[in-house]
Order: structure tokens, then C-alpha cells, then sequence
């Protein structure tokens, strides 16, 4: 899967878990800041991650991720390890 | 209807759970179970295997288990594979007597929120004392969020009112804030603003703020309340009634004579008193708010409580409480996105 593929899929996500326009996501959007999400949101968001991706973000990994660039970068990674 | 059962969560699993849920068989004609656990503990219980079928679960969520990290981690745990079978739509609902914790995290994010509704609420229902017309009330949010904003309260009440329709039977039921005083203006600015929420909805019947005080008097057929404070308010409750009994103990015991043949004349009297206290006849606590019924009994059940707790969930199940909701926040998405907006 390419890079703007997996955001596709990423924005997709966010769209429709943090009721936001589609048009309006972009690589910069940070989660705390920007879509007001607390941990119980952030928590739901990864397991939705996962199971679109089809691969496990683990705890210590999942904090680090603040901005929806990170979370597509850390998916094209994970990807990469796989293969 | 399916039930997914965990078997293993509960100070006297799987044995009190096989029986109850072998109790719930027989009075439930209509209710098949799936029955969670490993199989070696679970088996050897069963004494009739009639609409129960036994699906292994090789790991258990322990008490002490952190609950978000268990249910990501123990993916065949009893808990996250009943919790499954919900989310497939294997089973109908899903009932444990386990980890609360773990329970509410695998309600949440397997069996998963109704769209537009932000945060569930756990319900439980308590009773009323000495009111012809009413025997008990229902409250929520009584744990399941530690900060819970206005709008959450705001959807507690609506889910409130559903449940309270659904499972007691009642068809217009009163919708009280909890507060610190019954005026409008009670309270800091958070219960104020709930309050103006509360009484623009429409098909809500708002009667206003209910004193904690009041709550077993029957001042309200639902009452909403953060997560913190219906948590508070739940023990107090409990905490009381179970001093009253030991205050009264006690003094029967250091009575004397007189007040021990007293107190053996009023033992049908304790009796009834335990009896109204009782709320465990209710059934469990239910975590409103999910795409299907979820419900935790406290940990100490026996097969009494399980089989009661079936009972309320053949309610849920048969009166459709879960898709009426669905249907609510389906109609109401405007209202609902103002509403939040005016309670950021």
C-alpha cells in the first residue's frame, strides 16, 4: 500500500470516529490539539487502526503518536518491517 | 436470543455462574447461551447442556489485570472473546461478573458506542423505600467515566430515559440532575449548564435537580450524574445502609435480655427491611450507550443474582432498548452537535 493510500484510509478513520469534515484532515492535524480527543477516544482510534491495518501498535508506541503524520508514518514503517 | 457469557469472572466463578446461567435456562425458554471459559474448570459444571454450548477460552483476566492492557493483550480471555462473539453478532449481549475495569473496556472497544453517542454510562438501578408507586429508580453515569463532560451528562439522561422505559415499564419517566440543592440555579457552572440542556430537550421529562438525600425516597424515576459523583453517591448509599444494620446489630446485642427477645420478635421485620435493600433482585449494572446490551453483576454473585441478572438482560434483549437508542441518535444528530457545541 502506498503512503497517500494509507492516509486515505487513516483520514477516513478520522472522519467518521471524531465527526470531522474529510476535506479539513491533513498530515499536521494533532490529536489533543485539534480533535479534542481524550484517551478513551485515542485508545478506540488505535484499536480501529489495528484492525484496519492488520497489525498491533503497541501501548508505548501508540503514545507517541500525536499527529496523524506520525500515525501514517509509523504504519508505512510497521509495513515495511512485515515484508 | 444468544447471551455470550463470561464463566470465568467473579469470586465464585465458573461454579455459581454455570448454575445461575443453568437456572436462567430453565426459567427462559426463549435464551440460548455461549458460555465463555476453560474448559477443563467449565465442563465438569454443566450439569445439563441444553442451549448452552461451551467455547473454550484458554486465558483469564484476573482482578488484578490493568483493564485497557488486558483486553489488548489477552485476546483469549473469556471477557474479550464473549465481547467478540457480541461485536460479530454471535450472541446478543454480553454478561460478567469479572473485572469491572476489563468488562467496561471490552464493552467499550469491542462491543463498541452507538454513533453520536460520545461516552456510555453505567447504569444501575437502586431502590425506593416505602412509595406505593415506585420501587426502585435507575442512576448513571455510576463509574464508567472519571471526567465526564456536561454533554455526556446531557446524553446519560435521553439513555436514561430509554432504559427506564424498556426495563421498568415506566412511560414517562421523571428525569432528575443530581445536585446540591433542587433550585434551578444549584450547583457550580457545569450542573447549570446541564440544567438548561436538560430542560430544552423536548420529549424528556425534566423534572429538574434531585438532593442525593432524596434519591431513595423516589424523587425521580432516572437521575443523571457525572461518573465521579454517581460513583460517590452509589457507596455512600451502600456504605450507609450497611452501618444503619451493624449500629442496630450492636445494640440489639448489648441490650440485654429485653432487647434480644425484641429483636427476635421483630426478625420478620430485619427480614423485610434486608429484603427492600436488596438490589441485587435487579439484576447487574449496565453499561448503556453500546450497539448491544453489556452488563456486570457485582463480583461477589451467587446463582440467585446471575439468574436475575439473565432476566434483565432477556428485558434489554426483547424490548429492543439498544436499536431504539440507535434509532434516537440516528433522528436527533442536529440537535444533538448543537447541543454540544453550547456546552463546550
Amino acid at each position: 500500500m502506498t503512503r497517500t493510500e494509507i492516509f486515505d484510509q487513516v483520514a477516513d478513520i478520522i472522519a467518521d470516529h471524531f465527526e470531522v469534515e474529510r476535506d479539513g484532515i491533513n498530515e499536521q492535524l494533532n490529536f489533543k490539539q485539534d480533535l479534542d480527543a481524550d484517551s478513551i477516544d485515542f485508545v478506540e482510534f488505535v484499536l480501529e487502526l489495528e484492525d484496519t491495518f492488520g497489525s498491533e501498535i503497541s501501548d508505548e508506541d501508540a503514545e507517541k503518536l500525536n499527529t496523524i503524520g506520525e500515525v501514517v508514518d509509523y504504519i508505512v514503517a510497521h509495513q515495511a518491517e512485515q515484508k | 436470543m444468544k447471551i455470550a457469557v463470561d464463566a470465568m469472572g467473579g469470586d465464585y466463578a465458573p461454579a455459581e455462574i454455570i448454575k445461575g446461567i443453568e437456572q436462567a435456562r430453565d426459567a427462559y425458554p426463549d435464551i440460548e447461551f455461549l458460555v465463555f471459559g476453560q474448559e477443563d474448570q467449565v465442563k465438569p459444571l454443566i450439569q445439563n447442556d441444553t442451549r448452552i454450548t461451551l467455547v473454550p477460552a484458554s486465558e483469564v483476566i484476573t482482578m488484578e489485570d490493568e483493564p485497557v492492557r488486558a483486553i489488548r493483550r489477552k485476546k483469549q480471555s473469556s471477557i474479550v472473546l464473549a465481547a467478540t462473539a457480541v461485536k460479530e453478532g454471535q450472541a446478543d449481549a454480553f454478561f460478567s461478573a469479572g473485572n469491572s475495569g476489563a468488562v467496561l473496556a471490552a464493552g467499550l472497544l469491542i462491543v463498541g458506542r452507538i454513533k453520536g453517542i460520545d461516552r456510555p454510562g453505567l447504569t444501575t438501578t437502586l431502590p425506593v423505600l416505602r412509595k406505593p408507586d415506585q420501587s426502585s429508580f435507575v442512576m448513571l453515569d455510576v463509574g464508567a467515566n472519571a471526567d465526564t463532560k456536561p454533554f455526556n451528562v446531557v446524553q446519560y439522561a435521553v439513555m436514561g430515559q430509554y432504559y427506564a422505559q424498556s426495563v421498568m415499564h415506566v412511560d414517562h419517566p421523571r428525569v432528575g440532575l443530581l445536585n446540591n440543592g433542587t433550585e434551578a440555579d444549584k450547583g457550580d457552572k457545569a450542573h447549570q449548564a446541564i440544567y438548561q440542556a436538560l430542560s430544552g430537550i423536548n420529549d424528556l421529562n425534566f423534572i429538574g435537580n434531585v438532593e442525593s438525600r432524596e434519591l431513595l425516597n423516589g424523587a425521580a424515576d432516572v437521575v443523571v450524574t457525572d461518573g465521579f459523583t454517581g460513583n460517590a453517591t452509589l457507596k455512600a448509599i451502600e456504605g450507609t445502609a450497611l452501618s444503619m444494620l451493624k449500629l442496630i446489630k450492636g445494640e440489639i446485642m448489648s441490650g440485654g435480655l429485653g432487647g434480644k427477645i425484641g429483636a427476635s420478635m421483630l426478625k420478620p421485620v430485619f427480614k423485610n427491611v434486608q429484603q427492600a435493600m436488596d438490589y441485587s433482585q435487579y439484576g447487574g449494572a449496565v453499561l448503556l450507550g453500546l450497539k448491544a446490551p453489556v452488563v456486570k453483576t457485582h463480583g461477589s454473585s451467587k446463582a440467585p443474582t446471575i439468574k436475575n441478572t439473565i432476566g434483565q438482560i432477556h428485558e434489554l434483549i426483547q424490548t429492543e432498548s439498544a436499536a431504539k437508542l440507535v434509532s434516537y441518535f440516528d433522528q436527533h444528530t442536529d440537535e444533538m452537535a448543537a447541543l454540544k457545541e453550547s456546552l463546550k
